[in-house]
């Protein structure tokens, strides 16, 4: 092999080959960085919220400046929510039930004590998309918005020098939960978060909990929804905006948007994906060429090792191992690269969603993969049948 | 393989010429393992097309040639490459050595491949063919009588049924041409092999059966 090397290394162009390694790894880059971006960024526009479906809207009344002083009543009717429910855009229409009793919840964290008045709030659990945890005794698991995080640790532990806090950790925090209803009937709690939401806008506890919660502190209430979340078939149907205006609702989501950015980062992410890969199909014949090239230039040599008994395969084998190690030199360094280009945007974004969790780097490597394994198949073949022609005369 | 048929064969260069007189093209020629024959030719005869036909680098010819039975048009990439390693043995005219390897890597790129010949038996027959000091010189450097001995200790580091020997001593003296003979007719009786010599006037001296003029 050494001396088949010896032979076939002549006329090898390091200028090409360089020429054709930066190009590929520029065209793979784009291409990894495209789908890295595409699956890290995503989840932060609530593309796919890991709480609530992607087709809920949630509806209030508005609040003028002079309802409220008129009794204006601020929750819908019986016969309001049968108006919603029978709207051709609407699926399904879930209540949001508040607590109809006083909710106050504290923690003690380094050695400082914190309290809060509160409220909560539940839909039906068919509008939450996961599982809420088993209910246990004495203990309340509760979804807060993520924009409280945020609020928390860009508004209020900076300024009051607390520690910033990550959704993991706040998981952790138990809560101690004191409920005051009527007659002063009280309940002490714990309370657990085991969620974020970034549509849901309120503090939410399951619905079987606040039923029999409501039962229990406040029998005598009659819970009036201030708000209603509805299942669309499709949330950028002008249906909803006309009949939202027209019955001086507010829309109080931000779906419509959430899904116009999605859709528009898809596009981008897609046009650069298509200009990576075509600066990789064009790295790609760079590379060919200069093979060809060197095989030309080396075609006396070729034929004369075809001719003393020499197979085509193993003639080509050295230029094939060339081009592989090529290929995989671009690959892990095209890796290197994007690992640490992700890692400057996410600090970035970091800054702008403290909340964001990371998408999976699976899928970026398995496409960074897959470019290997079709570039590589390709040039293996052509050399192949480059050094197949060389074989008559 | 045990024989070669040329059967009727001419090259499509001569097709339509009306003036060919040969024992060999347009007639039946076996040539058979174990005998020694001598191709002589004129220039411009079609020596070197022969040549290549029969290691399988052109196929622009009239008729049939077999190897054996099998007719050699049908042989694949693969089927040449077992011949040229293990049954037919090619010394080119044009020598097609590598300039740039030494005369001893020249040699050992076949040897390589094949494993036919250990290194002592190799630096014998540098010894014997008096170019022992020129081992580690590049090719490149050598006269063409000196590549003309590595070229022939090249096509002799494989087995084979027949050696075809493309006007080997062309550039040799009587003495080095005399010792090419020598152990070419050696490894050849070794193996059962035939040899076929081509020549265009200066021949190797062997004890040929059968001469034919092309």
């Amino acid at each position: 092999m050494n001396l088949i090397w010896k032979l076939l290394r002549r006329h090898i162009s390091a200028g090409q080959l360089a020429g054709f390694f930066l190009a590929n790894m520029l065209g793979m880059l784009t291409v990894l960085l495209s789908v890295q971006f595409y699956e890290d960024i995503l989840p932060a526009f609530g593309g796919e919220d890991s709480f609530i479906k992607n087709t809920y809207i949630i509806l209030s009344k508005q609040i003028a400046a002079g309802s409220s002083l008129r009794g204006e009543a601020q929750t819908f009717t019986d016969a309001d929510i049968a108006d919603i429910a029978g709207q051709r855009f609407a699926r399904s229409v879930g209540r949001f039930t508040a607590s109809q009793y006083q909710v106050y919840a504290s923690l003690s964290m380094g050695g400082s004590q914190m309290g809060t008045s509160m409220f909560f709030e539940s839909v039906p659990d068919d509008f939450v998309d996961v599982e809420w945890p088993p209910l246990r005794e004495g203990e309340v698991p509760i979804i807060l918005p993520r924009s409280y995080l945020a609020l928390y640790n860009f508004g209020f532990a900076q300024s009051q020098s607390l520690p910033k806090l990550s959704e993991g950790v706040v998981s952790m925090i138990q809560l101690d939960l004191r409920l005051r209803g009527e007659g002063g009937a009280e309940r002490q709690l714990k309370g657990r978060v085991v969620g974020f939401s970034t549509r849901l806008n309120t503090v939410l506890v399951p619905a079987s909990f606040m039923q029999t919660s409501n039962e229990e502190l406040a029998p005598s209430a009659e819970p009036q929804p201030t708000r209603v979340i509805i299942d669309v078939n499709n949330p950028a149907d002008d249906a909803i905006a006309t009949f939202v205006q027209e019955h001086g609702y507010e829309l109080e989501d931000n779906s419509l948007e959430a899904g116009r950015t999605t859709y528009f980062l898809k596009i981008v992410a897609g046009i650069v994906m298509a200009v990576g890969l075509l600066i990789s199909v064009l790295s790609f014949y760079i590379l060919m060429l200069s093979i060809f090239l060197l095989v030309q230039k080396n075609s006396d040599k070729l034929q004369n090792l075809l001719l003393i008994g020499y197979s085509p395969a193993r003639v080509s084998l050295p230029y094939q191992l060339l081009t592989i190690s090529l290929n995989v030199l671009v690959l892990l360094l095209a890796i290197a690269l994007l690992l640490w280009v992700r890692h400057l945007y996410l600090e970035r974004l970091w800054q702008i969603f403290p909340a964001m969790s990371e998408g999976p780097l699976t899928p970026s490597l398995l496409v960074g993969f897959g470019i290997f394994i079709v570039v590589s198949f390709f040039n293996i073949i052509a050399i192949r049948r480059k050094i197949n022609c060389l074989t008559r005369a | 393989m045990n024989k070669i048929t040329i059967n009727h064969t001419l090259p499509r260069v001569f097709a339509g010429r009306t003036d060919i007189s040969s024992d060999t093209w347009l007639r039946e020629v076996v040539l058979e393992r174990g005998h020694i024959y001598l191709i002589e030719a004129a220039s411009g005869t079609g020596k070197s097309s022969l040549c290549s036909y029969l290691i399988g680098f052109r196929d622009d010819y009239e008729g049939q040639i077999l190897f054996d039975d099998r007719d050699i048009r049908t042989l694949n990439q693969m089927a040449w490459t077992a011949i040229r390693q293990r049954s037919l043995s090619y010394m080119f005219q044009e020598l097609r050595l590598f300039p740039e390897l030494t005369a001893w890597e020249n040699v050992q790129v076949k040897n390589q491949l094949t494993g036919h010949k250990s290194a002592a038996e190799i630096e014998a027959w540098f010894e014997r063919l008096g170019i022992a000091d020129r081992r580690t010189t590049r090719l490149s450097r050598m006269s063409f009588g000196q590549q003309q001995r590595v070229a022939f200790m090249r096509s002799l580091c494989q087995p084979f049924d027949f050696i075809l020997a493309d006007e080997p001593v062309s550039h040799l003296d009587k003495e080095n041409s005399a010792i090419m003979g020598e152990l070419l007719l050696d490894e050849a009786h070794r193996q059962g092999a035939g040899i076929i010599v081509t020549s265009i006037g200066h021949h190797m001296d062997l004890p040929y059966e059968t001469t034919f003029r092309l």
